[in-house]
């Protein structure tokens, strides 16, 4: 019952990140993620601007000024690409806490109680499943209409079904384990079994389901903008360049390629080092089969 | 022809009588001309919209392709708006100009075997007077009071009050007739007297119609068949164009077809285009503020719009007129160009704060790209005058209901029947005198409300008409409720290179009957 001590779980924690990184894909798309997050948030101090309007330069191919050429309102597509990283990472990040923060309580209390309440919230999640996740998205936009927030909260309300579910199978396999039972007999509160013992032991599929769940959410929110429902212009968004860039093919390919290029590869990048971690954090618990409470 | 016209028209204004039948002879004259240049065979069409039904009266654009094609109207005018006959072969205006004579062409047939009498045309004034079935024709029919049958080839149509000339030759010209018989079914089932009748429609995809073996324009249609296809992207049209699978593109974009006459392909824009005017709702924000307004005259760079959002396809204005309206004045787009220091300097006049003069949002139509680039631009010019708003992107029923009922600051929106009698500006939304469902009752612009008046009360052809019209269009932008920014066509033609014959129309409708392949 004794908590994780910090140094054993940092050290844990290295241990799965050197074993992440040990996967020459999941290294590279490590790699990429970081470098596409250092640019989208430091790309002001580059003296990139994503709305910086040249008409005199309209739908012009690559070139040393614009190295991914200009948009229909002669911008800078390289900027726009760049500011677009930093609206899909930052609704994708916070779409998924959204999402946990909604999805895991709601699978912790229906495994851990079961009875009225599983029914209840399964019930719920059902019909949040029954429901295409776009179809969800729209119909919350409909209601809160286009701004980020909006679509952070559509993206992330659709999100909230499958932690829902993984913390609720979680809850299942770990309720009636000994050290479980140990913390119960000891006198633990509901909440102290579910928060402080049960979760920490949960974190490895939840993880996991993060960072996948992240590639879903940024396919989500650039979606939801090529079907000119995201973020309004014109704030840059990788959806919506596709949008208007496909209007655009035959003047200027670039501006829907390479937005399009950049949404390809930041998605293939989290699937990626979601596999390698859901294999790892695996690994780690057939090699070591014992919860970390009872370790401790 | 239009000095044969001129001269009729200052001699006896009122009975076009003679002038008339010269035009109809120089119009039949043409045709054999025409025959020696092109030949028929089956046409392609391509379209990007199916037709929302067949019903002459409801003049959606989506309709605009079939509508000249399958019917007739009273009468047409050329592109430079002189009236010809057409199944009224000749029309007298009364010398009171409270009423118009038609007499009717003899031996045209309806698609079903009918005849074209008088009573054949009360039946379709009756439909377009009743406000459930008259469609965009009823709101023309409001000068009307009542018809006569005088014979069964004389029509008589009685006016309320005296009527100016072009105002009732706008609406002969936007009657077309329906075969009584079809009335009833018309929205279903096409019932003209045109060039082509309907063969076959298959919905979405395709409509093929033939040539009217009774039609009564001599050696027309030229084209025995047309096969109109519709596609649902502008780059597949444009594709099936330079591949050879079609010979016509109606209605696409202003990008491609910039593109294709820059390839060779020859581009039509007819005399009615539309005009995109940012919309002002002054009864909102700081729109209440005249000088705030009238800023907005000189804050549209109207020659970026154009090119940003029509790739250059159009005319820059200042006024809600295209090039053919009798009131058109290009004097106004030089007068009111783009001028920053002027619109800063009217926005310190107009004693607005900061905080007040960014209180405000632009509407977007958010499913129509060039209003969504248009938009952006306009946001950030604004910004160079230090005002900061956001666009509130809408579409669908959410954007309609936003403009009829008046629930916005700003927005672009096109207007047409720019190119008509000018009080027909009126039909827009935002420029009704009365019932204006943006600007509501009473209307907040009365000098407005009466240049209008004077316009539509102005009977002649004489120095007091220009005067009206000058005084109109001094008041609009004053009023500033509407800042007119470019004209454009939304019925753009692009040809294969062997296809000629185009008949422009008023409307820029879609008209075939003399298009055929040169020889």
């Amino acid at each position: 019952m004794t908590p994780v001590l910090p140094s054993a779980a940092l050290a844990s924690a290295a241990r799965v990140v050197r074993r992440v990184l040990a996967q020459p894909a999941a290294a590279v798309s490590v790699a990429f993620l970081l470098a596409i997050t250092v640019l989208a948030f430091t790309a002001g101090l580059l003296g990139l601007d994503p709305l910086e309007q040249d008409m005199l330069a309209m739908l012009e191919g690559p070139s040393a000024a614009y190295p991914f050429g200009t948009d229909e309102l002669g911008r800078d597509i390289l900027a726009r690409v760049i500011f677009g990283a930093r609206t899909s990472l930052t609704t994708a990040a916070g779409a998924v806490l959204l999402a946990a923060a909604i999805g895991v309580p709601m699978g912790l209390v229906a495994g851990f109680f079961g009875g009225w309440r599983d029914v209840a919230l399964m019930r719920v999640v059902d019909l949040m499943l029954a429901l295409p996740g776009i179809m969800l998205a729209l119909a919350l936009i409909a209601v809160l209409g286009r701004s980020q927030s909006a679509a952070l909260v559509a993206v992330g309300l659709t999100g909230v079904p499958t932690f829902a579910r993984v913390a609720r199978a979680q809850v299942l396999s770990l309720r009636k384990r000994d050290f479980v039972t140990a913390v119960e007999a000891f006198g633990a509160t509901s909440s102290y079994s579910m928060f402080r013992t049960i979760l920490p032991n949960s974190w490895s599929p939840i993880l996991t389901q993060m960072v996948v769940l992240s590639s879903v959410a940024i396919l989500l929110e650039a979606a939801l903008a090529f079907l000119g429902v995201g973020i309004p212009p014109p704030t840059p968004s990788w959806g919506e360049m596709l949008r208007t860039g496909k209007e655009y093919l035959y003047d200027a390919p670039t501006y829907a390629v390479l937005p399009g290029v950049a949404l390809t590869l930041t998605i293939l990048s989290f699937d990626t080092i979601g596999r390698a971690l859901s294999s790892v954090l695996e690994g780690r618990d057939t090699a070591v089969p014992q919860p970390r409470a009872e370790r401790a | 022809m239009k000095t044969v016209l001129s001269t009729v028209r200052g001699v006896t204004r009122r009975t076009l009588l003679g002038s008339v039948a010269a035009g109809a002879a120089l119009a039949l004259s043409a045709t054999p001309l025409l025959a020696q240049q092109v030949q028929g065979g089956t046409l392609r069409v391509a379209v990007l919209a199916d037709i929302a039904n067949f019903d002459p009266h409801q003049f959606s654009f989506v309709n605009a392709t079939l509508i000249k094609n399958l019917y007739d109207s009273l009468i047409e005018y050329t592109p430079d708006g002189r009236a010809m006959p057409s199944l009224a072969e000749s029309w007298t205006v009364a010398p009171d100009a409270k009423s118009v004579t038609l007499k009717l062409r003899g031996g045209v047939k309806f698609h079903s075997g009918g005849t074209l009498d008088a009573e054949a045309v009360a039946a379709n004034f009756k439909k377009a007077s009743d406000p459930r079935l008259g469609k965009n024709l009823f709101p023309t029919m409001s000068i009307v009071q009542d018809w006569t049958v005088v014979d069964p080839s004389t029509i008589r149509l009685n006016f309320k009050n005296p009527v100016p000339e072009r105002q009732i030759t706008d609406l002969l010209q936007f009657t077309t007739i329906i075969d009584p018989a079809g009335i009833e079914t018309v929205e279903q089932r096409p019932a003209g007297s045109g060039a082509y009748t309907l063969a076959e429609r298959v919905v979405g995809q395709r409509i093929r119609l033939t040539a009217n073996p009774n039609y009564w324009r001599p050696n027309e249609p030229v084209s025995k068949e047309v096969v109109i296809t519709i596609f649902s992207q502008d780059q597949a049209a444009t594709a099936a164009l330079e591949s050879g699978g079609v010979d016509v593109i109606y209605g696409g974009t202003a990008r491609s077809a910039s593109r294709l006459k820059a390839a060779g392909y020859p581009v039509l824009d007819g005399p009615g285009p539309l005009v995109q005017v940012f919309r002002i709702n002054s009864t909102r924000g700081p729109f209440r503020n005249a000088k705030f307004r009238e800023a907005f005259n000189f804050l549209m760079d109207r020659e970026n719009i154009l090119r940003i959002g029509y790739a250059g396809l159009g005319q820059v204005v200042a006024l809600p007129w295209a090039p053919s309206s009798p009131a058109h004045d290009p004097g106004y787009a030089r007068t009111y160009g783009f001028n920053l220091d002027k619109a800063r300097e009217l926005l310190r006049q107009s004693g607005l704060s900061p905080a007040e003069m960014n209180d405000w949002k632009l509407t977007v139509n958010a499913g129509d790209q060039p209003s969504v680039a248009i938009s952006q631009l306009v946001q950030q010019t604004l910004r160079r005058v230090n005002i900061t708003i956001e666009l509130d992107m809408k579409e669908g029923s959410e954007l309609v209901n936003s403009m009829l009922e008046g629930r916005f600051d700003a927005l672009f929106g096109g207007i047409g029947n720019i190119q008509k009698f000018p009080s027909r500006v009126a039909t827009n939304s935002i420029y009704r005198t009365a019932n204006n469902p943006v600007l509501k009752d009473p209307h907040p612009h009365p000098e407005y409300v009466d240049a209008i008046r004077r316009v539509d009360t102005t009977l002649g052809s004489g120095p007091e008409v220009k005067a009206a019209y000058d005084h109109l269009n001094r008041t609009l932008i004053q009023a500033a409720f509407g800042i007119p920014t470019n004209t454009y066509d939304q019925g753009i033609i692009v040809t294969a290179k062997t296809v000629a014959g185009f008949t422009l129309d008023m409307d820029n409708m879609l008209v075939l009957r003399t298009t055929g392949f040169r020889r």
